[in-house]
């Protein structure tokens, strides 16, 4: 039971920490074109983490609050359409583009409600600090590491997978105490499109968001 | 005593058992017993929800926090002696010397462990198992396993929790007395699913199959486990391999 407990919940924990982390990386409003990965991670983290401290309405996890913290703070930052696409793999060659685009925001739309219970156990002395990385200097798709720390609780360390884009640099997949999120999210996409189809797992994401949203 | 004869041969017969599967850290879907495993993962999902969660909850109800938060550090500082054990059998001094200072300082200021003074002051707890000695040692994890009751596992890990529970100087199956031996248990695993009350909606929130993405997750971070005792965490082959339909040709008709 003890390991019942601790390796489910902490996956579960983990996964809630880490996409609510994502979305403090990606969150920072001026990230500098020519900043390093790293840079951009600290500066993002760090402003994100300011308004999850501020903002009343995202602590107490409210829909709209998070989904336009969301859309203002993070997406700019992430090539969600290459973790959507990473995640569904082989199959994405055969969906359209409009069964492509819905599958993006139920994906995002599932992302949202994982980090919307996390925003709570967000603490006023909860920092973030980055871990020593290597990466090759010209290197166009690398891993910055890092680890929120809280005065009471084990470190949380979370990852970021980056990809250097003409844009500057995008988040497309983060890891969170050693579970990499579209590694996770692989097998049941393939699972539910190989019992379901492609719609079928469009409608079994919306059908889970739906209920969410109304549960509210 | 008959548990410290039993433990080389339960060794053994895991070493030779799982030496065959990978070792290089990453995670694999190595579910054969996925049937067995699958009703297992339903049947510890009935007794969370009847016994486990609803115990839990009124240990939460009656227990003032603060007599919570000492109990779960009490048993945290018995289970670092022997991460830090397991930290030296992986050839991590530092990371043992730390877990050593941990241990001595919140027993002596921290009141026998009352008090996690340690994390407060900069030193936070680091975990270590012997499921994971075994995997730092080269033993291959094997298939996946869920067990009753104690959840998510793997042959590897199966045998690691048989040498966590026989060879753990601290731990509460070393006490002869059976009243206080349970009495502990109970607690123990008591305290520890109350900190994850309100954790078990979120995995059927957020998953398509809660059983996959349980172990999928478990594998992952095990395997992550690993690397960092094997200090191999910066190794950049770690990393998931991901093929991208975008990077490879649209399928050719075929001809007629």
């Amino acid at each position: 039971m003890k390991r019942l407990m601790l390796s489910v919940s902490s996956a579960m924990r983990s996964a809630v920490i880490g996409l609510f982390a994502v979305m403090m990386v990606a969150g920072a409003a001026s990230a500098r074109a020519q900043a390093t990965p790293e840079a951009l991670i600290e500066q993002v983290g760090s402003q994100l983490l300011k308004i999850v401290k501020t903002d009343t309405a995202v602590q107490r996890g409210e829909l709209p609050a998070l989904l336009k913290v969301v859309d203002e703070n993070v997406l700019p930052y992430v090539d969600f359409e290459k973790t959507t696409r990473l995640a569904a793999g082989r199959h994405w060659r055969q969906a359209t583009e409009a069964q492509r685009q819905s599958l993006i925001n139920e994906f995002r739309m599932t992302l949202v409600r994982t980090y919307s219970g996390a925003v709570s156990q967000v603490k006023q002395d909860t920092r973030i600090e980055l871990r020593p990385a290597r990466y090759a200097a010209d290197a166009t798709d690398v891993v910055v590491r890092t680890q929120i720390l809280q005065s009471a609780g084990e470190p949380i360390q979370v990852d970021y997978r980056l990809e250097k884009q003409s844009q500057g640099w995008k988040i497309y997949d983060v890891n969170v105490m050693g579970i990499w999120l579209i590694e996770n999210y692989r097998n049941q996409f393939s699972q539910e499109i190989g019992q379901h189809g492609f719609d079928g797992l469009i409608k079994s994401l919306a059908t889970r968001n739906q209920s969410f949203a109304q549960a509210r | 005593m008959i548990k410290k004869l039993l433990a080389p041969a339960v060794l053994a017969a895991v070493l030779s058992g799982c030496a065959s599967t990978s070792t290089t850290g990453q995670a694999n879907n190595n579910d054969p017993f996925e049937g067995f495993n699958r009703s297992m993962f339903r049947f510890n999902e009935s007794v969370d929800r009847a016994v486990l969660k609803p115990v839990a909850q009124g240990y939460v109800d009656v227990v003032p926090e603060g007599a919570r938060s000492c109990i779960g550090n009490m048993f945290g500082n018995l289970g670092d002696v022997w991460s830090m054990m397991n930290m030296f059998l992986q050839n991590r001094a530092p990371d043992g010397i730390n877990s050593m200072f941990r241990v001595l300082f919140n027993s002596t200021l921290g009141v026998f462990g009352c008090f996690d003074l340690a994390a407060q002051n900069g030193l936070p707890r680091n975990k270590a198992d012997f499921g994971q000695t075994l995997g730092v040692w080269g033993v291959g994890s094997g298939p996946y396993l869920v067990l009753p009751l104690l959840g998510p596992s793997t042959i590897r890990d199966t045998a690691g929790l048989a040498g966590d529970f026989v060879f753990d100087p601290v731990s509460i199956g070393q006490i002869n007395d059976h009243a206080t031996r349970y009495g502990l248990y109970g607690l123990k695993f008591t305290d520890k699913r109350a900190q994850y009350l309100g954790a078990e909606t979120f995995l059927y929130d957020v998953s398509l199959d809660p059983y996959a993405f349980t172990r999928d997750a478990y594998l992952q971070r095990r395997a992550s486990l690993i690397r960092t005792g094997r200090e191999m965490d910066d190794d950049e082959a770690s990393l998931p391999v991901y093929e991208d339909p975008d990077d490879e040709p649209a399928p050719v008709p075929a001809a007629q």
